[in-house]
């Protein structure tokens, strides 16, 4: 193993085969390495290949074939996509689906613009964004034929349950981890029980005790539909583990900062709204973006619970008689939503810990 | 008056004695509300189901259980299988995480390139979906009629792997697991811990023959008083018409689970193995050169141990949250301990004590992984406050 | 209006069991110059930090501006808004712009329409000769010109008291003196300072007095020329020789 790759022993610029070489071919372990490790990779590749476009299906409706062929039949996909996305959403009000799916992208994508990084214009995007997602979806309003969450699903479903939790658990996340700080020894550590009992259990336990059990434990007109009281026990849940975070960024500020703002006379809303809250963010903002996304990879769990999200969806694109054997294919397509998103977001968060861990005192 | 409300001290004491009040108040509240809805519904509440029978069946035991058993007996089997399941893929997670972790820190490019695509495509799905990807195709592997073994002794059916192994009792082959499990880590201890380094060498190695010795004593006693009664010793699988006989038969469900989390948590150990090396200072394998050791020496006695000790803290939180993935099983049916719960919740409808027992079960369970694995954190962790690494 | 800015009596101190402030008996007029020092440990800091609340006396009374210092929050906020602070490692906000720094308490504490308080920062940051930083972030200023910053931030306030915590340690040797100069502007308009300071040039330039600190205790005070010339105790002697001697 090498302790650095970039030792040149006579200083020359190397050319392009020179750096291949010393990249892949340094020393005699290496070349066995690397060539084993490419025999391989290239039989994978191969086979892959083969299976996902030499020998598959392309197209819409091609179930004799895809059934003859050998390899993929992308043609599941294109028959079934709606599904995948939009679940039993009334066919000619798909495009309200897609539509608020689009403005919650959106939203995201903005968030991540500096003109965004301010408490106040951050919770303007993210209320008018869901705002107009609920709208659309729901509709009752504007002349939109009402649409109730049972007939939502698919992909929708998906980042409405994500939205929703985020919204809520965020500003919940800032009382935890306040509550958590304060400097009154009860609430401190009876805070500090709460966030560790909560993130010692499965997430899955928790969605479930809130859909099936809370029902037993809450006053008739505190029940609400399922889907809600899954989201708030979601948010809490985010919440927990955001509020950690959160103090860990307040933690990692000078205690000079707090006594300066003491100093000049200002009280505690104002010293947490103005000096401690926005640097603690700024210094938690990679680990903030890691818990998002995990937060939307973890929403697949509603399934379990009867939610007809987009893992649900999936299986029902290829749960019928007709295409029942094209589920792997439905696989990689779901699974290749999951991996757009997240991807792009863990690389955005990547890129924004180099450009805030360089210079920022 | 208003003096007393603007004084500090009234004023703090007043939050403190309101925040856990307004607690109590709510939990109080949710208390009586269940017990009246349960009342309401002519639900028994209390804890005297856990004597019944069940009268249902748990797929995959590794104690005796039948339909007769009671409530809390299907209940301790779930605990173990989750237990069970558990070990083998934190083992499982480790291994696999700690070789892509130092793939991607090797400086071979190859090697590299395929840790980052395995991190990048494993940690970027969901894991129930990752779940579901192995179950299905390992679902739709031959059928045992069909399938020839491998090696003469290895079988994979679309009905489970076929296995060879020993005939004993599940909880024996828990047990060691355990007795090994213990053995290494006495092992281990007599080597490394501080207290016996006063010690000579060759008392040292005294010491841990003995603990073999004993941990030898108890894993024999074991498969003795474990085996299965009228049956071979070694059972290999052997293709016989349209099925397996004899061998171990590895379900489908259980296997998926330890595949998919496996991956899934060798993804993430592999990013926390690769942050520790690289939080390595250059100049700890540049003083190993110096000194002219062997690029192999500085890896293994130099950076793994270092890397270790510094991602230990975010390794244990890791598999803390990885235990808590096992109830994914739920979705294959595979019967952890949150599926014996739901499935006891639903035969008999006792879901508030359930869930409590669900509740403590997984909090034990978490504080246990934590406190030991913060007990070896403190024991191997970097002493001292004068440290420039 | 009393005539006191500053009344100690009797006030002790301690960490747990660590008695770190013993017995102190001071008293700061208006408009006089105070000037503090010691050996490290010997609690000037901790003693300047009981004066607005950032750290808690246990027993003993102090009287800010003619309010007493106890647990009623009302009598704290009030203390706070007066006495303004100049900390040793600066503590300018880093996230907002020199202006924003000075601006943000007037506006939130005392209630200041934002264009008047943007002018009144203008004509302080003027006043300590850095106006056209205004719109740059601290980390972009160099240390003495932070400290100057934190200091035309304390007077956006119009405190009646300012206190200074070492404000000169932190800092380079060559902006040593633009900092000091600031402080001794102030002075001359009037302003009551106690200062804690290793800056003999300064407490002989400026001071109306020099208390001696040691061991959580008074041990001397006097004017200048007597302390600096005639120094009574054999603590303090031994301090100034260490101190004026190199």
């Amino acid at each position: 193993m090498s302790i650095s790759n970039s030792v040149s022993h006579d200083g020359m610029r190397t050319s392009m085969f020179g750096a291949i070489r010393k990249k892949y071919f340094a020393t005699r372990t290496d070349i066995i390495v690397s060539s084993v490790l490419a025999v391989a990779v290239v039989w994978l590749l191969v086979n892959v290949i083969d299976w996902a476009f030499v020998n598959a299906v392309f197209g819409a409706g091609k179930r004799e074939e895809c059934l003859a062929a050998e390899g993929a039949c992308w043609s599941v996909i294109a028959s079934r996509w709606r599904i995948v996305l939009f679940g039993l959403y009334p066919f000619e009000e798909q495009w309200r689906s897609g539509v608020a799916c689009l403005i919650m992208v959106i939203v995201a994508v903005l968030s991540c613009v500096p003109y965004f990084w301010n408490a106040k214009r951050l919770t303007v995007l993210w209320l008018s964004g869901f705002g107009i997602f609920y709208v659309l979806m729901r509709g009752g309003f504007l002349g939109l034929t009402p649409v109730f969450e049972q007939n939502w699903g698919g992909l929708a479903l998906t980042v409405f349950i994500f939205a929703a939790v985020c919204i809520l658990g965020m500003p919940l996340a800032i009382v935890f981890a306040l509550l958590r700080r304060s400097e009154l020894p009860w609430i401190s550590r009876t805070m500090g029980l709460i966030i560790d009992t909560i993130r010692s259990l499965p997430l899955l336990t928790i969605m479930f005790t809130f859909a099936i059990v809370s029902p037993f434990v809450l006053p008739d007109w505190a029940i609400g539909d399922k889907l809600y009281r899954v989201i708030v026990g979601y948010a809490i849940f985010f919440a927990c583990y955001q509020a950690e975070i959160i103090r860990g960024g307040i933690q990692a500020l000078p205690a000079g900062q707090e006594e300066a703002a003491k100093a000049l006379g200002m009280g505690y809303w104002h010293r947490v709204g103005y000096i401690v809250l926005p640097q603690a963010f700024r210094n938690a903002l990679p680990p903030t973006i890691n818990q998002i996304v995990i937060t939307f990879k973890e929403t697949s769990l509603v399934t379990i619970i009867g939610f007809f999200d987009v893992m649900a969806s999936g299986r029902a694109a290829s749960g019928n008689a007709e295409w029942s054997f094209a589920h792997v294919e439905v696989y990689f397509f779901v699974a290749l939503i999951f991996f757009v998103f997240v991807f792009s977001l863990s690389r955005y968060g990547a890129y924004l810990e180099r450009r805030l861990g360089v210079g920022r005192r | 008056m208003i003096a007393i409300l603007k004084n500090r001290h009234v004023r703090d004491t007043s939050f403190q004695a309101g925040f856990v009040g307004a607690l109590i108040i709510l939990i109080v509240a949710l208390v009586v509300t269940g017990k009246s809805n349960l009342e309401a519904q002519g639900l028994t509440s209390g804890f005297d189901f856990l004597e019944r029978s069940t009268g249902w069946r748990i797929s995959f035991s590794l104690i005796d259980y039948t339909t007769s058993s009671p409530y809390w007996l299907a209940l301790v089997v779930g605990l173990l299988n989750s237990v069970f399941l558990g070990a083998i893929s934190l083992s499982f997670a480790t291994f696999i995480g700690v070789a892509v972790g130092v793939m991607r820190t090797s400086g071979n490019g190859m090697a590299e390139l395929i840790g980052t695509t395995f991190v990048e495509i494993f940690r970027n799905v969901p894991l129930i979906l990752q779940l579901l990807f192995w179950y299905s195709l390992l679902l739709s592997l031959p059928s045992p009629r069909d399938a020839e073994p491998i090696l003469g002794a290895f079988a994979f059916t679309g009905r489970g792997i076929y296995i060879p192994g020993l005939n004993i009792t599940g909880l024996s082959f828990f047990l060691i697991v355990l007795a090994l499990v213990a053995g290494a880590s006495v092992s281990l201890w007599l080597s490394t811990a501080d207290r016996f380094k006063a010690a000579s060498v060759a008392v040292r190695r005294k010491w841990k023959f003995y603990a073999w010795i004993v941990t030898a004593i108890v894993v024999i006693a074991t498969i003795w008083w474990g085996r299965l009664p009228e049956t071979a010793f070694f059972s290999i699988p052997e293709h016989r018409g349209l099925n397996y006989r004899e061998g171990i038969r590895v379900s489908p469900e259980l296997f998926a689970c330890i595949i998919a989390i496996s991956i899934y948590g060798a993804a993430y150990i592999a990013e926390i193995i690769r942050s520790g090396f690289n939080a390595i200072p250059a100049g700890q394998g540049e003083a190993g050169h110096a000194l002219g050791l062997s690029r192999w020496q500085i890896f293994t006695r130099i950076r793994l141990p270092l890397a270790i000790r510094i991602v230990m803290p975010t390794l244990i939180n890791q598999y803390v949250w990885l235990f808590k993935a096992t109830t994914i099983g739920i979705a294959i049916s595979f019967t952890d301990f949150f599926m014996v719960v739901s499935t006891a919740i639903n035969q008999s409808g006792q879901t508030l004590e359930l869930i409590a027992i669900l509740m403590g079960g997984f909090l034990i369970i978490n504080y246990s992984i934590a406190w030991v694995l913060n007990r070896v954190n403190d024991a191997i962790k970097l002493k001292g406050t004068q440290l420039r690494i | 209006m009393s005539e006191h800015a500053i009344l100690i009596r009797n006030m002790n101190k301690y960490y747990g069991s660590f008695h770190v402030l013993k017995n102190i008996n001071l008293e700061v007029k208006r408009g006089e110059r105070i000037v503090i020092c010691g050996p490290s440990g010997s609690g000037k800091s901790t003693l300047i930090r009981c004066i607005n609340r950032l750290e808690e006396h246990q027993s003993g009374d102090i009287e800010v501006m003619g309010t007493m210092l106890d647990e009623n929050v009302d009598h704290i906020d009030e203390i706070r808004r007066e006495a303004g602070m100049v900390f040793q490692n600066f503590n300018l906000f880093p996230h907002m712009t020199i202006l924003e720094n000075c601006t943000l308490a007037p506006i939130l504490v005392r209630k200041i329409d934002r264009v008047e308080a943007e002018k009144t920062a203008m004509e302080y940051l003027a006043r300590v000769k850095i106006p056209e930083q205004a719109n740059k972030y601290p980390g972009e200023l160099s240390g003495g010109q932070q400290q100057r910053v934190a200091i035309a931030r304390a007077l956006c306030m119009n405190p009646e008291l300012m206190l200074f915590d070492e404000p000169t340690s932190a800092l380079d040797p060559e902006m040593i003196s633009e900092v000091l100069d600031v402080m001794v502007g102030l002075a001359e308009d009037g302003m009551t300072m106690v200062c804690v300071t290793h800056e003999m040039g300064f407490a002989r330039q400026v001071a109306d007095r020099v208390v001696f600190m040691a061991d959580g205790q008074v041990i001397e005070q006097g004017e200048p020329e007597t302390f600096f010339e005639n120094p009574q105790n054999d603590r303090t002697k031994t301090f100034l020789s260490q101190v004026l001697g190199h």
